[in-house]
């Protein structure tokens, strides 16, 4: 083997030092703070960020096909029990297999997380979405046929503000589930919250688990937070209790 | 009955969250759009240098040789675009012949035994020439391969070999039941499970695949008897485990040789992407990956970090 | 670590048939699955339950409900699996159950919670006005009017747990997530074989519970 280096007239190559690393790091332990610290800006960061990202276009595509959808849904029975039976479908393929399944399609990029995790929230803001409609009261309609208002001043100024707290509750519920399902992505594609989680996993590495589950699930809780205040901006007659 | 402006605050609230919504779909797929486009082996830059989609399989050696090669070309002006965590030979094997990735470091004797599916050869040159000659009727090709080698092994507790009292390989067939860890494509290689089954007969085994979990920790447990550790694992170094001996060679010699498309080294900036890689190469001796493992597995330095410092330390980047 | 092969029309044919060839391993493996995946919603029923039925009768805790549920929906399934790995120190069925259990007690609490809270008062009180005593009226009064919620709840747990059971495959947990994690030897037809393997067991559970409620819904319509 060593005829290869002697060939090339050098002694061999130079190794740095690279550290040893902490007592904490070599054990592998839960609370290294100084490995959080020194990678934060490398490795916890961007997968921060890349975890944002993955989210909002997921949920904001998803929520945007799933109102069509669910117009659709409302207004012609017929498509309803379709939709619902192909959302339910989607809904139980478990994450991992569907983005196997869409790689030969879209490759190992986002493009086939996103499919994956849109199809997800799909499920959850149409079914929202129409029984929020749904539950609009027969008298609220009466009272705009009474005023005489077209069918779609009626829905625009009647059904869609009252179906809105169901609707909203829907959309927290899809972000919620979306930041947790897009752990599962680091499986396909080295992006989000799921790959120093894995990473951690793979080296029995307790901080870098804890760190990017930690991350993931405040990342979950602040969305959650900062929709249902935009929800009570919005819609304050459900303040009422 | 509610207020007009609460009316129309919901109204406006949908409107800006469709509209948000709309233009980040659309901004996705634009950039999505642009993002596939990189896919293509051929794709070039102004300066004429090809673009190099660079994979790596889904263990930390691997992430770690990507870096290496990765930022050594990087230094001398090409584009990497990296691709790591592929998964097993068999498939980053599919994604360069399929033309998603370009470049990517191998193992001589894998690519021997458990793509091509022949016999082992019984030296290091041997296995490389074979395996040249393999990829170079694919469209591919290898470029020069590492002094250091890293092969599976038939990895225990040292406690536990001496309990059973076992030394080589072939000394398992006297254990009447135990367990084997490995990466599920283990149990189709002959340099794995299917070598210690029909080459050692050691039918008695049974295989416990293993994905996300280092094969140490499981050892550690009691959860197998043994597992494949790699030969180059900083945990191989330590008194505790013990790798029994390949009497029979299933495991094959393995150096590590980059594989490259043969579309790559076409055109004016081949060679130099040629001697880039194999100024790398030569400088891989198995005291400099032991280093290197043991910064990453052990220290938990990122493999970008100690990639850096190795090329860096070496006039490489 | 996954990769294409490509992806033809004949892709689903071909998991059929591999369905069809391998009918003793898919039947074994969604068997293994299926136990996983009850076994977990069981003991999260027997944990979960009497908290969430409890509360709701006293109406207590609202949100230590509505915290729950969800926080129990922010909390990432590998995240959970690798917390006990590391904390068990190996991989198995009851690292992968333990992981399920808690991923399966916020729906099932939350709606046990409101199932039971949402019973019109009035009836309460006339029940509680005939002598009735509080466990009697938890049992007799609010569980039965309440069972629709509490069924839903089941249902939507059940979904849950056994796609999110396949995780727990690719950490050494079996079932049918092992065949989906190692395409390298499966193939793209076993993947998407075991993939449609846990959407019909998801879907049959679903279904069956589905049918558990609308009866139960149908028992307490008011007879008119």
């Amino acid at each position: 083997m060593s005829g290869w280096l002697l060939a090339d007239g050098h002694g061999g190559p130079v190794i740095p030092n690279f550290g040893q690393g902490s007592a904490c790091e070599r054990s592998g332990g839960w609370f290294c703070t100084d490995w959080v610290r020194a990678n934060w800006s490398s490795t916890l960061q961007p997968a921060l960020v890349q975890h944002v990202e993955l989210t909002v276009i997921a949920v904001a595509v998803g929520f945007a096909i799933a109102s069509l959808l669910a117009v659709v849904g409302y207004r012609w029975r017929p498509f309803d029990v379709p939709l619902g039976v192909f959302t339910d479908f989607l809904y139980t393929i478990p994450s991992l297999a569907l983005f196997i399944l869409l790689v030969p399609f879209t490759g190992l990029t986002v493009t086939t997380v996103e499919i994956a995790l849109i199809s997800y929230t799909l499920f959850i803001l149409y079914r929202n979405m129409v029984a929020g409609l749904r539950g609009v009261p027969d008298e609220a309609l009466e009272v705009a046929r009474g005023m005489g208002l077209t069918r779609v001043q009626t829905f625009f100024r009647v059904e869609l503000p009252l179906a809105s707290p169901a609707m909203f509750a829907g959309l927290r519920i899809a972000t919620v589930s979306t930041v947790s399902i897009a752990t599962v992505a680091a499986f396909v594609i080295p992006k989000g919250l799921g790959e120093p989680i894995l990473t951690g996993l793979q080296q029995s590495f307790g901080t870098e688990i804890l760190a990017g589950s930690l991350l993931a699930i405040l990342l979950a809780l602040t969305a959650d937070g900062l929709l249902a205040l935009f929800q009570r901006g919005v819609t304050p007659w459900t303040r009422v209790r | 009955m509610y207020r007009k402006h609460t009316r129309r605050a919901a109204k406006a609230a949908f409107a800006v969250s469709l509209g948000v919504a709309l233009l980040i779909g659309l901004a996705a797929c634009g950039g999505g759009g642009g993002e596939n486009t990189t896919t293509t082996t051929t794709t070039t830059q102004a300066s004429g240098k090809p673009t190099i989609i660079l994979g790596s399989k889904n263990f930390s050696e691997e992430t770690l040789l990507g870096q290496l090669y990765g930022q050594a070309l990087q230094a001398k002006g090409f584009k990497v675009v990296y691709k790591p965590s592929i998964g097993s030979s068999e498939l980053i094997d599919t994604a360069i012949t399929s033309g998603k990735i370009n470049f990517y470091p191998e193992y001589t004797g894998v690519i021997v035994l458990d793509l091509a599916k022949e016999k082992s050869p019984k030296t290091v040159n041997a296995t490389y020439r074979a395996a040249k000659k393999y990829e170079d009727g694919r469209g591919l090709t290898l470029l020069d391969s590492t002094p250091f080698e890293d092969v599976d092994t038939f990895t225990m507790l040292t406690s536990k070999a001496n309990a059973l009292g076992v030394h080589k390989i072939s000394d398992m067939t006297k254990v009447a039941h135990f367990s084997y860890a490995g990466y599920p494509e283990c149990q189709t290689r002959a340099t794995c499970l299917l070598g210690l089954k029909n080459v050692y007969g050691l039918k008695q085994v049974q295989f416990k695949p293993l994905s996300t979990i280092s094969v140490y920790t499981l050892l550690d447990n009691g959860t197998v008897t043994a597992g494949d550790g790699f030969s180059t694992d900083p945990q191989q170094l330590q008194k505790k485990y013990k790798a029994l001996v390949d009497d029979k060679h299933i495991f094959g010699f393995q150096n590590v040789a980059p594989v490259v498309s043969q579309k790559l080294l076409s055109g004016s900036n081949g060679r130099l992407l040629e001697d880039t890689s194999n100024a790398v190469s030569r400088r891989l001796t198995l005291n400099a990956m032991q280093q290197m493992n043991n910064a990453v597995v052990v220290a938990k330095v990122s493999p970008t970090i100690v990639a850096k410092k190795f090329l860096q330390a070496n006039g490489l980047a | 670590m996954i990769l294409g092969d490509s992806f033809t029309p004949g892709t689903f044919a071909d998991a059929f048939r591999f369905i069809f060839d391998h009918a003793t391993l898919m039947l074994d493996k969604t068997a293994e699955t299926a136990e996983l995946s009850f076994a977990a919603l069981g003991v999260a029923l027997l944990l979960a339950l009497p908290l969430g039925l409890w509360l709701g009768h006293r109406h207590r805790g609202l949100f230590v409900a509505l915290g729950v549920s969800t926080i129990g929906r922010a909390l990432p399934i590998i995240a959970l699996v690798a917390f006990f790995i590391t904390l068990f120190g190996s991989i198995g069925f009851w690292v992968n159950a333990a992981a399920l259990i808690v991923l399966a007690i916020p729906p099932l609490l939350t709606n046990a919670y409101f199932g039971i809270e949402g019973v019109d008062r009035d009836v309460v009180e006339a029940a509680r006005g005939v002598g009735l005593k509080e466990s009697q009226i938890l049992s007799r009064v609010e569980l039965p009017l309440g069972l629709p919620l509490l069924l839903a709840g089941v249902r939507i747990a059940a979904v849950f747990v056994i796609a999110t059971a396949t995780i727990a495959g690719t950490v050494g947990g079996g079932g049918l997530g092992e065949i989906i994690a190692n395409q390298a030897s499966y193939g793209l037809s076993g993947v998407l074989a075991a993939a449609l393997c846990v959407s019909a067991l998801a879907l049959v559970t679903a279904f069956v519970i589905g049918l558990a409620r609308s009866a139960a819904s149908r028992r307490m319509a008011p007879r008119t």
